[in-house]
């Protein structure tokens, strides 16, 4: 097997301020096989593609490709050097020609000498043969299905030379049909030699496809390039979670008596969501748990109003609520929500820690002539924003500068300053050093225990099994099930797992 | 064969442009005398440089404000050289062209290197040409201009045809060769289409900036000495109605604003319905400022235009993604 290794990388090791998100990684490709690469959010896998394709530089560590040290300062450098990738967004130039987009990189080199496009349509038609790609090679791209133009994307890097082939996510915005397709020409390449690496969150594709396997879990090798063969699904799931040694020891609660706060009852959405019930009752964290895609953020925001509701019912304190616009949620039924994406979602970055904190309250703070005044927005805000202890030279320096950590403290500011009484938080510990992610899980614990019901959806097994009261497992875009958090983590992993195994039979 | 037609930028606006000189010649049977079609020649000829020196930059997705700063500048230097130094008309030609060169060529640099905005830095560079091209006028026109360079800029040379037409055919045909037929102007769509794409498939994005910004310099100074042509001075106010004009012809060609497609024919054919419209509002005596004021109407309907047959487009290509 060693002897027809493409790529290998060692000892890979990358840290961030205040986070390592890769500690002596090691992952190592062969020529003719499909390798699985696998870890949930903040494992590190995202650094890992990323250091393979010169957007970041590892710290320490060797990488190799065909044998010759490989060490990319740039993306260009790495597709130069043969690491062909096939990202998630589509990398094609919307209104040129099939072909002009696969030889693009060839035609750059020579800007004045003139384009043979019946030349061209002639070298693409190879590529396209190759891929089954039933099109006119003059075709503009935008014209094609989602899924041709991810098969272009692969001949174009077929057509460098790649010496191997990254596909992240291939499979996200396929039909099952087309998923099958493109699986027939992935094993038809794997056949003739190619080496590829498949990152994907399904898990039965990966089963399917692939047959190497590197796990990632928390920086770190869970399992590096062994055979997939004899590994089940709960396997990988075990190695993908992992078990935890740092479960706080905290009392168990049992808050299911209280009054509920939000209940979800045969909820549909406009995304896909079918049978979703769940309930929340006053002062209880309830973990909503899933793998990747299985649309528990999406969910949040159509309860928040974001995307539409179709069919079951929502309630707020008992009573039934038809939530239209965040606005309404907020304003009316005093619901927040913590995005997973603060950079994007959740805060403006360039505003200040004052203005960000008091932006869900401007309205009701304003008063006579819709006038605001800072005095009112401060004396308003700044008990939470000192309570959660921001670590802030002012409150007017810029959020974008501040830590990680912080930027999740302000977060949770704003919304305590809004006096939610539902606070659905997403994925609030990614990227975030230890010490804050233990204040932040305290915070999240102390509000639950003065009454706020709160929804916590976290892919971190450890965060979920230290915080949740009782766990809702979400699986395809369903609620399966719930179990009580009992704090034994094989208890309730096992349970979890359980969970998600059994819509796999359902489906089967 | 007609859908392939319809498909196209400019078949629409060429049904609109025909069928509008059908019925403005029915009411007003002059309209295609020779002498009016010299007159709506002339100025195509020079508007369509204003044009496309836009075109340019809408390609890759941005925004020259500076286009009428430049072609002023250009204007005032080329009258300038001329009237104080005594330089020959194609020589002063020459080094005026260079200067929208070298503007256009500190556009690029200043959006490529600082990564600020092309709208704030045109803006900004807008001030700075115009403000060269007062300080050398004083606000007043160069008037010594060679007979030659008038009897170009006004006379024909084959029936209705003026001399201004010939250097507007063959940069409407130069710039399509090289948008649609050369490697560099396919690097010039590629970054406005997909910047990130096209870095990544070896185009230097920055250079790309920096060649557009050149050539759109480059045309806006040949539009300015057009315009000494016609008017037969070098007047410091040649440039300053430049704008919405730059913007009106290639949208109604249907280029997209946020770049990578554009259609040299379809602006040629904006700049020959917004020469239409001003004529036929002057044949029939009615208020200049209506001209603004259709203009403005005309973005809009065009841009709207532009958005449906993009969302048609979509549609269509989903539909051909279902599986039968």
């Amino acid at each position: 097997m060693s002897d027809n290794v493409v790529f290998h990388a060692e000892h890979i090791t990358k840290t961030f301020p205040g986070v390592v998100a890769l500690q002596d990684v090691a992952l190592s490709l062969t020529a003719g096989s499909i390798h699985a690469l696998l870890g949930e959010n903040g494992a590190g896998k995202s650094t890992l593609i990323k250091a393979m394709t010169g957007v970041h530089r590892p710290d320490s560590g060797t990488m190799t490709l065909a044998g010759a040290p490989f060490a990319p300062h740039t993306t260009r450098d790495a597709i130069a050097q043969g690491i062909g990738v096939v990202h998630q967004e589509r990398n094609l130039i919307p209104r040129f020609s099939v072909a002009e987009n696969i030889f693009l990189e060839t035609l750059s080199d020579h800007p004045f000498r003139p384009v043979d496009y019946g030349q061209l349509n002639r070298d693409a038609r190879r590529w396209l043969d190759l891929l089954e790609i039933d099109e006119d090679p003059a075709t503009p791209v935008d014209r094609l299905s989602v899924a041709k133009m991810q098969l272009v994307e692969i001949a174009k890097a077929l057509s460098l030379d790649s010496k191997i082939l990254l596909l992240d996510e291939p499979t996200a915005s396929l039909t099952p049909h087309e998923t099958d397709t493109l699986f027939a020409i992935l094993r038809r390449l794997r056949d003739d030699g190619a080496s590829l690496v498949f990152v994907s969150h399904k898990l039965e594709e990966v089963q399917e496809i692939c047959d190497r396997v590197t796990v990632l879990r928390d920086g770190r090798n869970a399992c590096e390039s062994r055979s997939l063969g004899g590994l089940g699904r709960q396997d990988i799931v075990r190695l993908m979670i992992g078990r935890s040694e740092q479960v706080p020891d905290w009392t168990l609660r049992d808050r299911a008596g209280n009054a509920p706060a939000l209940e979800l009852e045969g909820v549909a959405t406009s995304l896909g969501h079918r049978d979703v019930s769940l309930t929340v009752h006053k002062g209880e964290i309830l973990g909503l748990y899933g793998l990747v895609g299985a649309g528990r953020s999406e969910l949040a925001k159509a309860v928040v109003g974001k995307d539409r509701v179709t069919a079951g019912t929502v309630r707020v304190n008992g009573e039934a609520a038809k939530i239209t616009s965040v606005a309404e949620a907020v304003e009316r039924y005093r619901i927040g929500y913590i995005s997973e994406d603060r950079k994007e979602e959740g805060l403006i970055l360039i505003h200040s820690v004052l203005e960000n904190v008091g932006m869900p309250i401007w309205r009701r703070l304003s008063g006579f002539a819709s006038l605001l005044t800072r005095g009112t927005v401060r004396s308003h805000t700044e008990p939470f924003i000192r309570k959660l202890e921001v670590r802030t030279p002012s409150l007017e320096q810029h959020v974008g500068n501040l830590s990680g950590g912080n930027q999740q403290k302000v977060s949770v500011a704003k919304w305590l300053a809004a006096e939610v009484e539902v606070l659905i938080v997403d994925e609030p510990t990614v990227g975030i050093d230890i010490k804050t992610k233990a204040y932040l899980h305290e915070l999240l614990r102390e509000l639950s225990d003065r009454g706020t019901a709160v929804l916590l959806i976290t892919s971190d097994m450890p965060e979920m099994i230290a915080l949740a009261d009782r766990i809702v497992v979400m699986s395809g875009f369903r609620t399966k099930g719930e179990i009580a958090n009992t704090r034994d983590y094989d208890d309730v992993s096992h349970g979890i797992m359980e969970l998600i195994q059994q819509e796999d039979e359902a489906a089967a | 064969m007609i859908r392939t037609l319809l498909q196209t930028d400019w078949f629409g606006p060429l049904l609109v442009t025909v069928a509008g000189i059908a019925v403005v010649t029915v009411f007003s049977p002059n309209f295609l005398s020779p002498y009016n079609v010299q007159i709506l020649l002339l100025a195509i000829s020079a508007n369509a440089m204003i044009a496309f020196s836009q075109m340019i930059i809408i390609a890759i997705g941005q925004m020259n404000l500076s286009v009428g700063a430049i072609g002023g500048l250009a204007a005032i230097a080329f009258a300038g050289m001329m009237e104080v130094w005594g330089i020959p008309w194609p020589l002063a030609a020459v080094l005026a062209l260079g200067i929208g060169l070298l503007a256009g060529f500190a556009n690029g640099v200043l959006v490529a290197v600082t990564g600020i905005s092309a709208f704030v830095i045109t803006l900004a560079t807008l001030s700075a040409y115009k403000g060269m091209n007062l300080g050398i006028t004083e606000a007043q026109p160069f008037y010594q201009i060679p007979e030659i360079v008038k009897t170009l800029g006004n006379e024909t040379f084959l029936g209705p045809l003026p001399w201004l037409v010939i250097p507007a055919v063959l940069v409407t045909v130069l710039l399509w060769y090289l948008l649609f037929r050369l490697p560099l102007g396919r690097a010039i769509l590629a970054v406005g289409g997909n910047p990130h794409a096209a870095e990544l498939s070896g185009i230097s994005v920055s250079r790309i900036v920096v060649v557009a910004h050149a050539i759109s310099g480059l045309l806006a100074a040949l539009g300015g000495i057009m315009f000494v042509g016609r008017l037969q001075q070098g007047n410091p106010s040649i440039g300053d109605g430049w704008l919405i004009l730059s913007f009106a012809a290639p949208v109604i060609g249907g280029a997209l604003l946020s770049g990578g497609h554009v259609s040299v024919a379809g602006t040629l054919i904006g700049v020959v319905i917004v020469a239409i419209i001003t004529q036929v509002l002057a044949v029939f005596s009615i208020d200049p400022f209506l001209v603004q004021v259709l203009l403005g109407l005309l973005i809009l309907w065009a841009v709207g235009l532009n958005r449906l047959r993009e969302v048609h487009a979509q549609r269509q290509a989903a539909a051909a993604a279902r599986p039968a």
